[in-house]
């Protein structure tokens, strides 16, 4: 076992180790770094874990465990504008996939076929989104419909989460694009599929699994977030997320824990689908390959 | 139809919204950044370059440096704690590489807000380290935890961290370990080793993280607003209030585009890097 | 199956001063060359001479910078791939993945609107053409690369097109399959009586396969037209040295023959364009290099044996002739059964040919 080589990069990193605090020095063997890596998935899991567990606390304490109880889901639930803010964040989620997929995969195409100086332009302009800061892009966004005179609405959000999720479907879906064989769309052209059905009967169901991971991203990244919520919402109803935030500003605690849980399973849900839907629908597939195999 | 005029037709829908929604933003950001505002606190077009002088302000300036001193920080932090999980994972994995690194990876995919709400819930006054601090009567006051640097930094490093790890993981994965092997026998010392084979291979993911981390941290705002408070505050609070509490849009701005102007210039050192380091790789 | 829209003994495909150029690179030069329907035409050679590129301008993926193809009489520069009467099979195979056989093979029929129930006739009829009747309803991923083949065959013959284009297909195949394949091949274009374009840089089945064959180099055609034609009387060293082998002896043209770089003076027919003094090669097929047994009137040199490579159905011998001039003789192994039978290396021994056996080629 060759671990002994990286013990040297200690040296390296133990200088600015030491600065702050004493920690990994000599470790040479698997064994440190296991009890490293378990430690890690302790404090990593734990604060979910326990906003989990408070989540049925049925008294508002944080500090102690006493007792079994749903009232936080259930004031969670009750409350009209909870749940108007979780029936916006679905909605912000729904419409920015579906318009950001779209937007993404036709920016895709055009970033692979095309060749000129516009393309190589547009190409730069697709990544600058996600390297901005989140605040940028609320700001920016902010300003705009302040400047162009839009009022703030759900509407105003799902067009600013758009702008940013475009860039995401772009990069997925172009790097499934780019593998494909170009040689069966001049198949299909060959035949006599115009450029049209090329890519409606050919392209398409090629490309769909990235298309599918890509709007589930952007779902999970839109219903998720934030920052350009907080800065492009209006009044009400305001997405969960922003409904979080003044809830902690004001100090309301035992209820977030129930809509902090309630997000965690969400994400977990949609990362679920994401996994084992192009698994379960792949999988069709491949029985039919293994039943029908034969030597030939 | 040609497939070039084809291709770039489809580039219309997608070009003409970021162009009117991404970059015309950007722009009018800027002219904003130079106004002013009137009386009734709406941004007036202006040529008010002094809001940029502003910005350095000994009143603002330490924000600023703040923001970086966090920042980087938070990629030291992260870079310490991620690079081991990485090569854990990365060199000992074995058949289970795919799923312990989603399973590394699985706490940060939940909401930014909840993961530091968490942290608040643990660490405030009435949070649960102070709790089991009163029962062992360790304590008599409680330990003051949120409301400092510390616990900013610690927001930061557990929102961040999944940026340092993928892709230090994503360069360790594709070092060969041979390579290891060879070089002990070339080198003979291990330090050798390390400096001629392990660094050159894992420095561009640990270039990747740093930069995945550096960039958003600086311009993050939630951390500091919901673990700190007013002493603790970032450039991100700083434009946050500006935009959205004290109306004053301009300097909002002003501050917006010397972030983004700073960030660029760490985004193109880095590009150009990456492009000179892949260059070199492939001769 | 008959072929529609070809004029019976017509031309199939014409190309008039065809240029293409990429950017700085010219992939075909000034390419003038007629293909008659009802032909088995090869475009042979080597990697980069520009034989895909004109494949694909008489598919439509190109347009000719300059000049003009025709089909059937027809300019077809404004007409795209989808409406052309060709069709094509690729060297990947290109099959749907996603479609089983029958989809595959059906793709064209479909968006013709062919009446479904011809539709099905049709595919039948094709399959049994590749012998891939019963495989209707598998998955390309489930077949086998032979099998692939005949599919993309079928897949392109089924729509009956006046030009089929085949893009070295059988380049994956190995070299049995090959084989068999090339003959099956034949036998189909005879049966269904299509023009077939063939793209391949294998000289061996060029000559095995077609009626006619282009030699391309560097976007041009060095020499065209059947195969023995360009075997025995290759007009350019080029075509000599990459059909089959040839032995390409400097030389230099004199009064009444060629001067070898071993200093001799042979009979040779020297060709009008070329006046004492003028560099050539003198090509000699190694199998009309006959060993010792030399007659009258036969070119006579003096040779040593380097080299005795045992082929099985042959023998090769490698001789040197003078320094750096080497010459290989092919010989049937007909009363041989061991490679060191009847040459030592070493030896000395008689090299020589008949004169209308050698050519003078510049």
């Amino acid at each position: 076992m060759s671990t002994q080589g990286w013990a040297e990069r200690l040296p390296v990193l133990g200088r600015r180790a030491t600065r702050r605090r004493r920690r990994r020095r000599g470790f040479d063997r698997p064994r440190f770094l296991r009890a490293f890596f378990w430690i890690f998935m302790f404090f990593t899991f734990a604060p979910l874990a326990i906003v989990a567990l408070f989540s049925f606390n049925s008294t508002p304490s944080l500090q102690q465990f006493d007792g079994f109880s749903l009232q936080w889901y259930d004031e969670f639930l009750s409350s009209a504008t909870l749940r108007e803010s979780l029936m916006a964040s679905v909605e912000i989620g729904l419409v920015t996939m579906v318009v950001g997929t779209v937007l993404g995969t036709t920016l895709a195409f055009a970033l692979v076929r095309a060749r000129s100086r516009v393309a190589q332009a547009s190409n730069l302009v697709m990544l600058i989104p996600l390297v901005t800061p989140e605040i940028v892009a609320g700001a920016s966004a902010l300003v705009l419909f302040a400047q162009i005179g839009i009022e703030l609405s759900l509407a105003t959000i799902m067009i600013a989460e758009i702008t940013f999720s475009i860039s995401f479907v772009t990069v997925i879906v172009r790097a499934r694009l780019s593998a494909l064989n170009r040689e069966v769309e001049e198949a299909a052209l060959d035949l006599g599929a115009t450029r049209m059905q090329t890519i409606r009967l050919i392209v398409l169901p090629a490309l769909w699994p990235a298309i599918l991971a890509a709007g589930l991203l952007i779902f999970a990244l839109s219903f998720d977030d934030f920052v350009i919520a907080f800065f492009t919402t209006g009044e009400s109803p305001t997405p969960l997320p922003v409904q979080i935030y003044s809830s902690i500003r004001f100090g309301v605690r035992p209820t977030i824990n129930a809509i902090g849980t309630s997000m965690l399973l969400i994400s977990f849900l949609i990362l679920a689908v994401a996994v084992l839907l192009p698994r379960l629908l792949g999988r069709r597939e491949e029985e039919n390959v293994l039943i029908g195999r034969d030597a030939a | 139809m040609s497939e070039n005029r084809f291709a770039h037709l489809m580039l219309l829908p997608a070009g003409l919204w970021l162009l009117l929604l991404f970059l015309a933003p950007l722009g009018i950001v800027f002219a904003v950044s130079l106004g002013a505002t009137d009386p009734l606190y709406q941004a007036v077009y202006g040529w008010n370059p002094g809001n940029f002088v502003d910005v350095f302000d000994p009143l603002f300036a330490p924000v600023l440096l703040r923001s970086v001193g966090f920042a980087l920080a938070t990629v030291v932090l992260c870079l310490l704690i991620g690079y081991p999980i990485a090569y854990y994972i990365a060199r000992f994995g074995g058949r289970w590489k795919t799923l312990l690194i989603a399973v590394v990876v699985l706490p940060f995919l939940v909401n930014y807000l909840v993961r530091t709400y968490a942290w608040v819930a643990i660490l405030s006054d009435e949070g649960l380290v102070n709790g089991i601090l009163d029962t062992l009567k360790l304590s008599e006051t409680g330990v003051q935890f949120v409301n400092t640097p510390y616990a900013v930094i610690g927001g930061l490093v557990y929102g961040y961290l999944a940026f340092m790890i993928l892709p230090l993981y994503a360069a360790l994965d594709r070092m060969d370990p041979s390579l290891i092997e060879a070089g002990k026998d070339l080198y003979g010392s291990r330090w050798q080793t390390f400096w001629h084979v392990t660094w050159p291979a894992a420095f561009q993911g640990v270039a990747a993280g740093c930069v995945l981390v550096f960039l958003p941290a600086v311009g993050d705002f939630i951390s500091a607003q919901l673990l700190g408070g007013p002493g603790t505050y970032m450039v991100g609070n700083l434009i946050q209030q500006q935009f959205l509490e004290a109306q004053n849009w301009p300097f909002g701005a002003a501050l917006t585009a010397v972030m983004m102007a700073f960030l660029l210039i760490w985004m193109s050192i880095y590009l150009r890097s990456a492009a000179r380091a892949s260059r070199e790789a492939r001769a | 199956m008959s072929p529609n829209g070809a004029k019976q003994n017509g031309e199939a495909i014409r190309f008039e001063g065809v240029t293409k150029r990429f950017g700085d690179t010219t992939a075909v030069d000034d390419l003038n060359l007629t293909i008659r329907s009802g032909e088995f035409f090869s475009l042979l050679g080597p990697s980069g001479c520009g034989k895909t590129t004109t494949l694909r301008m008489v598919a439509g993926f190109e347009q000719p910078t300059e000049g003009s193809v025709h089909l059937a009489g027809e300019p077809v520069e404004d007409v795209p791939p989808y409406r052309r009467n060709v069709n094509t099979v690729f060297q990947s195979y290109a099959l749907f993945e996603h479609l089983d056989v029958e989809g595959n093979v059906a793709f064209g029929l479909k968006r013709r609107k062919v009446d479904k129930d011809e539709i099905r006739s049709r595919v039948a009829e094709a399959l049994e053409l590749v012998q891939l009747t019963g495989r209707e309803h598998s998955k390309p991923a489930q077949l086998s690369g032979g099998q692939m083949q005949r599919v993309a065959l079928a897949r392109a013959l089924v729509n009956q097109p006046s030009v089929l284009l085949l893009d070295e297909p059988l380049g994956a195949l190995d070299l049995k399959l090959r084989k068999q394949m090339q003959v099956e091949l034949k036998e189909i274009q005879r049966e269904v009586g299509i023009t077939f374009l063939y793209v391949t840089h294998d000289q061996e089945e060029a000559l095995a396969m077609s009626d006619r064959i282009a030699v391309m180099d560097q976007g041009v055609v060095q020499q065209s037209g059947p195969p023995e034609e360009i075997y025995e009387t290759p007009q350019k060293t080029f075509v000599a040295g990459f059909i089959g082998v040839s032995n390409l002896l400097p030389a230099t043209v004199e009064d009444g023959g060629i001067r070898l770089a071993t200093g001799q003076l042979v009979h040779a027919t020297v060709p009008t364009d070329c006046p004492a003094g003028t560099s050539v090669h003198c090509s000699v097929r190694p199998e009309k290099i006959i060993l010792e047994d030399l007659e009258d009137g036969m070119v006579s040199l003096e040779g040593e044996i380097v080299e005795r490579i045992y082929l099985g159905t042959t023998t090769q011998v490698i001789l040197e002739l003078g320094p750096n001039l080497r010459v290989i003789s092919l010989e049937q192994n007909t009363d041989r059964s061991r490679a060191d039978d009847r040459w030592e290396i070493g030896e000395r021994i008689k090299v020589g040919w008949r004169p209308e056996h050698a050519l003078v080629l510049r």
